[in-house]
């Protein structure tokens, strides 16, 4: 497999601070890729970056083989870019700015008219003809993902493609980003857990400017164990909490509310034994305990977690 | 049809579809209708307002020439006063507004962006001074009997040079400076400089800051002397300016 997108070593600094603190990233050709990250950190300045609207302090950005920073129309022609706010000219209709857009990547007239009709009818905006001044958020977004995707892009870079959007809106652009697998390379930032783990391949999770992984979805999972354990006791929460992070079956252990803890597991059946045990031996009543999958947000709250520590 | 030609017909659209239509074309119309009716009877209008009180003061008889002199006069402030303010957001309003971001993440180059925009806006200037000359030359010949064409259209013309430096002037700046407000005023502080440097004859003489007073003794039927350099040296301040412009957007951070 080849990378469409490669990131090494990329810098960004603002007025002294680092927005980006040299991340690598490997999106590998056909992928989903989710960015995933929470609200300010650095997902937006990373496209900016790899779509070459700015430049980086450090580092490269290679896209489908060649350095951004020398890129020029022959590079931007395979792109199709969603902005996390998309603007357009407020006086166009939907089908005239698909038509504008169609025709700076110079796509055939013919070709132009019937693939701007099937996006804006997959955008549920077939057949609306008032001007884009007039159109919601949600609508905007939704004719943002359907232009980027009118040069039929072989990496279509997309800003927080969901973040304006209702359930329904939400679930039409998953189920379209979900239909495009194999076909494109899909790079997309957001800081919703459930849209990565519902549609992408892999994820790299970026937290304050630096990405503190990236692989697999699966494979992420497995590495910060495949279980989690929910219980509530009677007394002693805290000094059980303690008690069951020095277990090796253990990984992150948190306190929630009075009384209840969780943790991720490496070993369910281990820690299933354990844990009646442990609870007796801190004289405490055992009220609840329930083994589950872990979920990415298990993941993700681990690393932001131990980033912050 | 390559993506220059395309952006070019979308900045005509967006000149047909939006204010653009409306404030220059006004503007320019309100002179060329105006120019000559008020050089015609702002004699006799002062005598009726005025009565006896200006019974020993004899007002010269007006001529069609007058009636140019008003039309450039008009053009030469609140017409470049209108350009400015109108430009000074041609390139920093889609990047305040985020539309440059959709358009230069495709194929379009950012030299051409700048190009292109300040290619059609010097064509629409062009068509809005010839529509205002040719009023203006008809109406003057409705209300004085005859309108000789040389010495109006020679004067529109070398007007025209003089705005195609301010968009010229304009673009660059709104390139420079984000805010429409912040390049408005330094277009108006570059017109004070150009208005100042025009009464010393040296740089008269080679630069755009001679065009305004070429301009208007064309306009009174003086044949203006040396004409061509200010022109060839403006024309070419023009293409400069854009192409710093360009030069200069290109570096820069969307």
């Amino acid at each position: 497999m080849t990378a469409a997108l490669e990131v090494s070593a990329l810098t960004k600094t603002y007025n002294g601070k680092r927005a980006l603190d040299a991340i690598d990233l490997s999106v590998e050709e056909g992928s989903i890729f989710g960015f995933l990250g929470p609200n300010g950190a650095g997902k937006t300045t990373a496209l900016r970056l790899i779509t070459g609207l700015t430049r980086p302090t450090s580092g490269v950005v290679r896209v489908l083989g060649h350095d951004v920073a020398g890129a020029g129309n022959a590079v931007r022609a395979q792109l199709g870019f969603l902005p996390d706010v998309p603007a357009f000219y407020d006086w166009m209709t939907a089908p005239e700015f698909m038509r504008f857009a169609g025709g700076l990547f110079g796509v055939e007239r013919s070709v132009l008219t019937q693939r701007a009709g099937m996006l804006l009818d997959s955008a549920g905006l077939g057949g609306v003809t008032t001007r884009i001044g007039g159109y919601s958020r949600g609508m905007k977004q939704r004719l943002g993902i359907a232009q980027a995707l009118i040069n039929a892009p072989k990496l279509l870079l997309l800003d927080e493609p969901t973040s304006a959007l209702d359930p329904i809106g939400r679930k039409d652009v998953l189920d379209m980003i979900d239909s495009l697998r194999g076909r494109t390379t899909i790079f997309f930032s957001t800081h919703i857990l459930g849209d990565v783990e519902r549609v992408c391949d892999t994820v790299a999770v970026l937290d304050r400017g630096r990405v503190l992984t990236q692989a697999p979805i699966p494979e992420l999972k497995a590495r910060y164990g495949t279980h989690k354990i929910s219980m509530e006791v009677t007394a002693s929460a805290d000094a059980l909490a303690a008690a069951i992070a020095k277990r090796p079956w253990a990984g992150a252990v948190t306190r929630e509310n009075i009384g209840t803890i969780e943790a991720t597991v490496t070993d369910v059946q281990a820690a299933q034994h354990d844990i009646p045990r442990l609870v007796a031996d801190h004289k405490a009543g055992l009220i609840r305990l329930e083994a589950g999958e872990i979920g990415l947000e298990e993941v993700f709250l681990d690393l932001i977690g131990e980033a912050h520590a | 049809m390559s993506g220059a030609l395309v952006f070019a017909r979308k900045e005509f659209f967006e000149i047909f579809r939006t204010w653009r239509i409306v404030v220059l074309p006004a503007i320019v119309l309100l002179f060329a209708l105006t120019g000559p009716l008020l050089a015609r009877y702002t004699p006799e209008l002062l005598t009726a307002v005025a009565g006896s009180q200006l019974s020993g003061l004899e007002l010269p008889t007006p001529t069609v020439f007058d009636s140019y002199g008003q039309w450039i006069k008009n053009l030469s402030q609140i017409g470049i006063f209108a350009i400015i303010i109108i430009y000074a957001g041609l390139v920093s309003s889609e990047r305040r507004s985020g539309t440059a971001i959709l358009v230069l993440t495709k194929p379009l180059s950012r030299a051409t962006f700048v190009i292109v925009k300040a290619a059609v806006h010097a064509l629409y200037l062009t068509v809005l001074a010839g529509i205002g000359t040719s009023i203006t030359w008809g109406v003057s010949a409705l209300v004085f009997s005859e309108a000789p064409g040389a010495a109006l259209w020679s004067a529109s013309a070398v007007w025209l040079v003089l705005a195609l430096v301010y968009l010229a002037l304009m673009t660059l700046f709104s390139v420079l400076i984000r805010s429409s407000a912040g390049a408005s005023g330094a277009g108006l502080g570059a017109f004070l400089v150009l208005s100042v440097a025009g009464l010393w004859p040296p740089l008269a003489d080679y630069s755009p800051a001679g065009l305004l007073g070429r301009a208007g003794a064309l306009a009174s039927g003086t044949v203006s002397e040396r004409l061509t350099w200010p022109i060839v040296i403006s024309l070419l301040a023009s293409l400069a300016l854009v192409g710093l412009a360009a030069m200069i957007f290109r570096r820069q951070e969307l």
